[in-house]
């Protein structure tokens, strides 16, 4: 059996190997003994019949070579001793191959990181069964027009009773619950729920039950659904709580399950679930529900999606108040990732451009060794060593060195995630799913090897081209393959300047894009760490009526003003620059719409006189609210700059009259007293300016903001607020106060986080870049040491020199500037999601970073250039 | 720096079968195949050590050839090399092999 015979050669070839040695050797130094005899038997002496025997068995190395090539196994016997003698090698260099490792760890590194953030949060499997056919159906209509907008009870009833895509349409709510009972009471982030919400996500209770079917019909009992993490820390993870009664919003509800810790839906945040009832609508609004339901099987998103827009079509047809009202359907993880990807996405186009650098990079240092390695090489090949098995074993050598690379860099990765997670510093959905597990471990090992075989194939290409011969002969000055190989080096850096432009190119747009952000001010000139919010939030059923609450707020600014410290205390119901708590539309006096038309939603907000004053709002016409405007007085408004612009244009706004929501409704018109900066409420980055304010006196508001500015830092008064406020009523919730400056801080968490980042890859792009110039300039210099002595010593001066040095690396930056831009212009375009304020062309930008990618190169060639200018000529002229 | 032309398939082929010839007869060391081999090819093949060896050991591990180290005839240690039952089988289906192709390349050439 020749297979047998094979697989038994294969063993003893790798395992015996001394012996079949040790038989090679004594079988070839039989033969030649044999050959030898013959000859001197022929009549020649000893040492003739010796030399004529080597001579025809044509080198005892080659022959011995021969045989070894013919062996079974001897390619994985080759490459273990590649691997010996590449570990030797690149250890007898233990600074090049730190060098080498360490770029490639950074490279490496920063793409297993953003691999495995990315996979856990674009692709990872949601811990939901089957989560990959429940979407998320939202609603969205003109005036109304909101991405993700929410639908009212009819709309819901509609879409439940015309369903055939999805198994079961459910609904939710979220919104901040206040918790009593058990303990002091206290705000949590909570959802209301329809009776199929837990069944549809497919999520069992460690504890209790969800909601039986029909707990969302009219007069149904109030149940209450707690997170794990709720029921461990109020709780005190005991199995007693289901029956429990505690208090949400005021009311009672019986403590009916608890769901697993994994379980994170609509928020992360989420920590209880409470049924909604859905009552029987008297009119289409308030509108506060989304919808969520799970694909039947064998429906796509499109087809369901084609559902829902014929539903949306036929409400749209009985309710003239809706305008080109949509259902849009989004798969949950969309919903989820949608507006992170794009961030997430350019990360990882950074990273790669940070490893294409290191490759180039890691590539150059190769080569300038490759030079030095030329006599070795030719050594080699001289002692029988093949052209392929050279390129195979430098091959070996750079893999080595790459998976070295990678090791370093899967801890780099290791690292970097777990501080991620840590800080979570840009919000990120999904974060809990992001780890180094098998799949980062494979694209660790891939890329590692990939880019082992990439940087190692410009040495390896440089050795097949050089005639290893003639270095040989030549006593290894460095030949035409040196100039070749000067060339390709060139070629690098000038392709590694061009990729770091990229990557600065976007960073710095990124960074410019947040400057501009963080410039926004959202409207107010008091300074952000002069302001505290307290949430305030009265449950108890006796503020179900306006004019105790009004009474307990008159109350809380009242004791608010005299906590030292505090210059000035207001409320709001809304807050610069994300915290807008209602969006309506309104009436003009006076004005006519046609059927079915309506104004815009805009920004409504309740305030006391003060608010302006305490947040420094400019205040632009007429008056602000006073003491004097009451529940029993006539009714006034405000309204912001672009209001009065856009829908008051032409007279004075002052002594006009507005009326809230929409024509039906049955509220008495209000004059507009005052005109106001523009204040954002719904995002720094939107210029949805217009409001309008009516004061709190005259409407009523349950949950309101109390807003003190203080005279030095406000973080301070927390203690002190919250005691006056809880003397009043220690039944009303506070929820835990906060800084202006922290709330500016987290709306620019996320383009913050994206920025740094960036940055980050494209500083170490930059190093790595300005190591690549110096590195090629200084092996020139040295290269040329013997011609530079020649001209000094024919009277060019030091100055002459030093810019003969310098321009030739102004010339591979400047080429690499050139190239760098093109790209430049054509990749930045992926990052115009990003960007606030500038174009992804911005030219101030481009300017800046390839001037100062000029100036880095510069100073990189400087230093080998001024080593150049202290050749001495005599002993440039000796070392020939 | 070239490295030794690799033998072509058929070149390869020949030396194999001349090596399984020569062996048919009798046990033979290294030295005595190649003097045979030029002595039956009437000096047409003169096979170096360079393709001999590494011959021999492939053929060996095909198992085709076994070996043993023994007494040359002036009494110092030699490799000698015979056929196996799985060499003789690959001998005469080369054979027939060989004098298809060499019959079939005659009438070529003849036929122009």
């Amino acid at each position: 059996m020749p297979l047998r015979h094979r697989i038994f050669s294969l063993c003893r070839n790798l395992f015996r190997r001394p012996r079949v040695e040790r038989d090679l050797d004594e079988e070839v130094g039989a033969y030649l003994e044999q050959l030898t005899e013959e000859n001197a038997a022929a009549g020649m002496s000893r040492g003739e019949a010796r030399r004529a025997a080597l001579m025809e068995l044509g080198g005892v190395t080659q022959v011995k070579e021969e045989v070894r090539r013919v062996r079974a196994g001897h390619m994985m016997e080759d490459f273990l001793q590649d691997l010996r003698f590449g570990a030797r090698a690149l250890l007898r260099r233990p600074g090049f191959a730190a060098a080498a490792a360490l770029a490639l760890a950074l490279g490496i590194g920063a793409n297993t990181a953003m691999f495995s953030v990315a996979y856990g949060i674009l692709l990872r499997p949601l811990p939901y069964p089957d989560a990959a056919r429940v979407a998320l159906v939202c609603m969205r209509f003109s005036p109304q027009n909101f991405d993700f907008g929410t639908m009212c009870v009819a709309d819901f009833l509609d879409w439940q009773a015309q369903n055939h895509a999805f198994e079961e349409p459910s609904a939710w709510s979220s919104r901040r619950m206040d918790l009593a009972g058990a303990g002091e009471p206290e705000q949590v982030s909570g959802s209301g729920v329809t009776a199929g919400f837990f069944s549809t996500l497919q999520v069992r209770p460690v504890l209790g039950r969800g909601f039986l079917p029909g707990a969302d019909r009219p007069g149904s009992a109030a149940e209450a659904v707690l997170s794990e993490s709720l029921w461990r820390r109020r709780f005190g993870a005991s199995p007693g709580v289901l029956g429990q009664t505690i208090s949400v919003n005021g009311g009672a509800a019986t403590i009916v399950g608890v769901m697993p810790g994994a379980f994170h839906f609509p928020r992360a945040s989420t920590e209880l679930w409470v049924n909604v009832q859905l009552n029987p609508p008297a009119r289409r609004g308030p509108f506060f529900l989304r919808g969520v339901a799970r694909l039947k099987p064998g429906v796509t998103l499109e087809q369901a999606q084609a559902e829902t827009n014929a539903i949306g079509r036929r409400i749209m047809q009985e309710n003239p108040y809706y305008q080109r009202l949509t259902l849009p359907v989004t798969s949950l993880r969309e919903s989820m990732v949608g507006n992170v990807r794009p961030a997430l996405l350019a990360l990882m186009g950074a990273v790669g451009l940070v490893l294409a650098i290191a490759v180039v990079n890691v590539a150059n240092l190769m080569l300038a060794r490759a030079t030095v390695r030329e006599r070795e090489m030719a050594l080699r090949a001289s002692l029988g060593a093949g052209r392929g098995r050279l390129v195979r074993q430098l091959l070996t050598e750079s893999v080595l060195l790459a998976v070295a690379g990678g090791a370093a860099g899967l801890a780099l990765a290791w690292g970097a995630i777990r501080l991620l997670r840590a800080w979570n510093p840009g919000n990120l959905p999904l974060i809990e799913s992001v780890r180094l597990d098998g799949g980062a471990l494979a694209f660790t090992l891939l890329i590692s090897l990939l880019t082992g075989i990439l940087f190692g194939l410009a040495p390896a290409l440089h050795y097949a081209r050089a005639d290893l011969h003639g270095t040989l002969k030549e006593g290894g000055r460095a030949g035409g393959a040196g100039r070749a190989g000067g060339r390709t080096r060139a070629a690098l850096v000038v392709a590694e300047i061009a990729l770091s432009l990229m990557l600065l190119a976007g960073a710095g747009l990124l960074l410019r894009s947040l400057l501009r952000l963080q410039r926004v001010t959202g409207g107010f000139a008091a300074r952000p760490r002069a302001i505290l919010i307290v949430p305030v939030s009265p449950t108890d059923r006796k503020y179900d009526k306006a004019e105790p609450t009004i009474a307990y707020y008159d109350q809380v600014l009242e004791r608010a003003r005299h906590v030292p410290g505090v210059q000035s205390a207001a409320l709001s119901d809304s807050l610069p620059p994300d915290n807008q708590s209602d969006a309506d539309t309104f009436m003009i006096q006076g004005q006519t719409l046609a059927p079915g038309e309506l104004n815009p939603a805009v920004s409504d907000a309740l305030i006391s006189a003060d608010f302006f004053r305490t947040m420094r709002v400019p205040l632009l016409r007429g008056r602000h609210f006073t003491e004097h405007d009451r529940s029993d007085s006539h009714p006034v408004a405000m309204v912001s700059d672009s209001f009065a612009r856009h829908f008051l244009p032409g007279r004075d706004p002052i002594g006009r009259y507005i009326k809230q929501s929409g024509p039906t409704n049955d509220v008495p018109y209000m004059e507009v007293v005052g005109v106001v900066g523009d204040v954002k409420y719904t995002g720094l980055q939107k210029d949805t300016d217009a409001a309008y304010y009516m004061p709190y006196r005259q409407n009523y508001g349950r949950r309101m903001f109390l807003v003190v500015r203080s005279s030095g830092s406000a973080a301070g008064l927390a203690q002190a607020l919250r005691r006056e406020i809880q003397a009043i009523d220690p039944g009303v919730t506070l929820d835990r106060a906060s800084t202006m400056e922290t709330a500016l801080a987290r709306a620019v968490a996320q383009p913050r986080f994206d920025t740094m980042l960036l940055a980050l890859f494209a500083g170490i792009a930059l190093l790595l870049a300005a190591v690549g110039i110096y590195g090629v300039m200084a092996w020139s210099v040295a290269r040329r040491t013997h011609e530079i002595g020649v001209r000094m010593a024919l009277g060019a001066g030091q100055a002459s020199v030093l810019v003969m040095v310098i321009r030739q690396s102004a010339a591979l930056a400047l080429m690499g500037i050139g190239m760098g831009l093109a790209g430049a212009l054509v990749l930045t375009r992926w990052l115009a999601a990003l960007l606030f304020g500038i174009s992804a062309t911005d030219p101030l930008t481009f300017a800046a970073v390839a001037l100062g990618l000029l100036g880095v190169a510069l100073v990189a060639g400087f230093i080998p250039a001024h080593r150049a200018t202290r050749i001495s000529p005599a002993a440039a002229l000796r070392c020939e | 720096m070239n490295t030794p032309a690799r033998p072509t398939s058929l070149l390869q082929g020949t030396l194999d079968l001349l090596i399984l010839k020569t062996l048919a007869l009798e046990e033979m060391h290294g030295l005595g195949i190649s003097h045979r081999i030029a002595q039956i090819t009437k000096s047409t093949f003169q096979v170096k050590p360079g393709s001999l060896f590494p011959a021999l050991h492939r053929m060996e591990e095909a198992g085709w050839l076994a070996s043993r180290w023994g007494e040359s005839e002036s009494n110092r240690r030699a490799k000698y090399y015979r056929l196996t039952a799985a060499g003789r089988r690959q001998f005469l289906a080369e054979t027939r092999e060989w004098e298809k192709i060499s019959l079939a390349m005659t009438h070529a050439l003849e036929s122009i």
